[in-house]
């Protein structure tokens, strides 16, 4: 049963949308591009205005499918969703390529779809589709490198889903149909389904050791597709871990290592948006870890941190994007110098590296924060430094060394030939930068996009006051001795044009130990198989077939024909033995009597 | 915008003076800022993050650049070979 309430779904606009955009592009082009701006605008209105607290129930098969699920955790990351995806699709409004927006508004209509579910069923499915729709926007750069990375990148979450379905169906065997409701699980009386789950989630947001997929995948997409990518899988996966798992230590841990790997590797890598990618392992550390620690403010400080990453993440992709849309590069070591002939990408990709270092006055410094002086306040001291050294790397990679030595390494002038974006992917850049710099005050613009008005979205009531006088103390002196470590260390941090080896070496070497062993030993032993059946097995087969032909004919035959021979005369004498005269009976039964009798006396 | 960024490319020796001034600025700033309470030992050390900052980032890129250089660092066709 079907209720019709599902259509209120914002899914289903982005859905429709996908299904109108190719038709309308036939009549004319400029109307795909008035479709790619309403439809998100019309998800906004949706989500901000008309989300009943449950709806789109469905009874399916005697399980019960909730595709609606609205409270205040689900409403902040539908609100940034919605809102990424029409600055996302404004960025991508010069592609006339239909698909890249299909592929683009499906994997939106994933990830709202699982923040709205409320069954592991339905997450399930959606939780698909997100994987589905992205793996195109891979394929869509059309270069070998990213036809090869999308099928490692489907591939690793195929396997990630099948664990996640595992543990579905695990919990489903344990805890029956109430089970199937996703909801927070208990740290105490968790079973290996949960663990499952959790592991299922934890690919999905890059956990190390199963983060690989990111940097591998991210770089390669096509420059709009990754402005999507970096928002919205790592994201969800947030919010399920949030829905699910919060309070769970192994998070708290995990994701204290994870801000560390990422930045360290975003210290050494030379490709600016594998740089940002392994950024978004360490930026969604902060947020695994304010999860795992569970408390009020940690929770809320994990939402406010994934809102502000998504914005400033995204208008880094954007700028770099734009570089690499321009130039056709996005190496470090091929750019510099592009002051003067890209400034305004200059300006943006800077907006969004003070704010991913958490400068005062930007989104960073308010929500960063908050998990980080949550640490504090848990007394986990370990966890909060290692918090704080990793936003010193953060500045040092992402907020200096990116635009550094993008748009100067020392160059005086970049030989490249290359001007300023297109107006389309300015404007996308300028409202993620608009974002970033208003949620660092208070009341933003008339008391809407400050942090106050972020705060007020959050899943628990809000206790915190981001500018402190220590707090503004302690961030100036660490930014500042940072840049000065970056000012000395300049020479020695000069990317070189090498790639960098991480956990995928394990299943891209392990594919081609797979590939060796099908090539060398298993097809060995097929030719070897092969020759002995050619030289033994046909021969005895053959053997055999002239066998069984000579036992057909002399043996099978000789009966067959011996037998209806013998039949033909053993009926010829019974006929002649069957007299009918009655005495000859009885006087041959006798005999036959005494014979049997003779034989038992003898025999006894 | 980019006359301006080449403005103030061509002037950075001023730059640079108003940097370390902001440097000067921050521990002077710290000696009068309202401390918590603390959470730990470092908090009441004045100048301590800047410290922090200062050899954080000396340690993450010796380190990193280190553990790149002699393991992680392999040619663009690795995989490929």
């Amino acid at each position: 049963m079907i209720n019709s309430s599902i259509f209120m779904h914002p899914t289903t606009f982005f859905i429709i949308g996908a299904i109108l955009l190719p038709l309308v592009k036939r009549v004319h082009i400029s109307l795909q591009k008035v479709i790619l701006v309403v439809v998100p605008v019309l998800a906004i209105i949706q989500v901000n205005m008309a989300l009943p607290e449950s709806f789109g129930l469905v009874n399916y098969l005697g399980f019960d499918l909730i595709f609606g699920r609205v409270d205040k955790l689900t409403l902040i990351f539908l609100n940034i969703f919605t809102i990424m995806a029409l600055i996302g699709s404004i960025y991508g409004l010069h592609v006339n390529e239909s698909g890249q927006h299909i592929a683009g508004w499906l994997y939106v209509a994933g990830s709202l779809g699982v923040t709205l579910c409320g069954d592991y069923l339905t997450l399930f499915v959606f939780w698909e589709l997100m994987a589905f729709a992205s793996t195109f926007l891979i394929w869509y750069r059309k270069k070998k490198k990213s036809i090869e990375a999308g099928f490692r990148y489907l591939l690793v979450h195929t396997a990630g889903g099948l664990v996640l379905l595992a543990g579905i169906f695990l919990r489903y065997k344990n805890v029956g149909m109430e089970g199937m409701a996703f909801e927070h699980i208990a740290a105490n009386g968790v079973t290996t389904a949960d663990y499952l789950i959790m592991i299922g989630f934890m690919l999905n947001a890059a956990v190390p050791p199963i983060h690989a997929w990111l940097p591998d995948a991210y770089p390669e997409a096509t420059v709009t597709g990754a402005v999507f990518m970096c928002a919205f899988t790592t994201k969800t996966a947030v919010y399920v871990l949030a829905r699910g798992f919060a309070g769970y230590e192994v998070l708290a841990i995990m994701g204290a290592i994870m801000t560390l790997y990422g930045v360290g590797y975003a210290i050494v890598e030379s490709d600016a948006r594998r740089i940002l990618a392994y950024h978004i392992v360490s930026q969604v550390g902060y947020m695994v870890c304010g999860i795992g620690i569970g408390t009020a403010m940690a929770v809320n400080g994990a939402c406010a941190h994934a809102y502000a990453h998504i914005l400033y993440k995204a208008l880094l992709f954007m700028g770099v994007g734009a570089v690499l849309e321009m130039t056709g590069r996005s190496r470090l070591t091929e750019l510099g110098g592009l002051y003067a002939k890209m400034p305004w990408a200059l300006v943006f990709t800077v907006i969004g590296g003070i704010a991913i270092s958490g400068f005062p006055l930007t989104s960073g410094f308010i929500s960063k924060s908050m998990i980080i002086a949550a640490a504090g306040e848990h007394h986990q001291i370990g966890i909060m430094i290692l918090l704080t050294l990793a936003a010193v790397g953060t500045f040092l990679s992402v907020g200096i060394k990116l635009p550094y030595f993008i748009w100067f390494g020392g160059k005086d002038k970049s030989d490249i030939e290359c001007k300023d974006a297109p107006w389309n992917m300015n404007l996308g850049m300028l409202m993620a930068a608009f974002f970033c710099i208003v949620l660092g005050f208070k009341n933003g613009i008339f008391g809407y996009f400050g942090y106050d008005w972020l705060y007020a979205m959050l899943p628990n009531a809000v206790d915190y006051h981001p500018y402190t006088s220590y707090h503004l103390s302690e961030t100036f002196q660490i930014l500042g001795f940072t840049g000065f470590g970056f000012f000395l260390l300049r020479k020695y941090l000069t990317p070189k044009p090498y790639m960098c080896l991480d956990l995928d070496w394990f299943y891209r070497k392990g594919a081609r130990v797979f590939m060796w062993l099908a090539l060398k030993p298993v097809t060995a032993v097929n030719n070897f198989t092969d020759n002995v059946w050619k030289s033994i097995g046909l021969a005895f087969t053959m053997a055999t077939a002239k066998m069984f032909s000579w036992f057909d004919r002399e043996g099978i035959d000789w009966v067959i024909d011996g037998s209806a021979k013998s039949v033909v005369n053993g009926g010829d004498q019974i006929r002649h033995i069957e007299t009918g005269k009655i005495q000859q009976y009885i006087g041959f039964a006798v005999a036959m009597i005494f014979i049997v009798l003779i034989a038992v006396i003898f025999n006894f | 915008m980019g006359q301006i960024i080449t403005y103030l490319r061509n002037n950075s020796s001023g730059l640079k003076f108003i940097f370390f001034g902001f440097l000067i600025f921050t521990i002077v700033f710290d000696v009068f800022a309202n401390r918590h309470e603390p959470h730990f030992w470092g908090d009441s050390i004045i100048g301590f993050w800047a410290m922090f900052g200062g050899f954080g980032c000396l340690v993450m890129s010796v380190v990193c650049k280190g553990l790149y250089k002699n393991w992680l660092k392999k040619d663009d066709n690795y995989y490929d070979k």
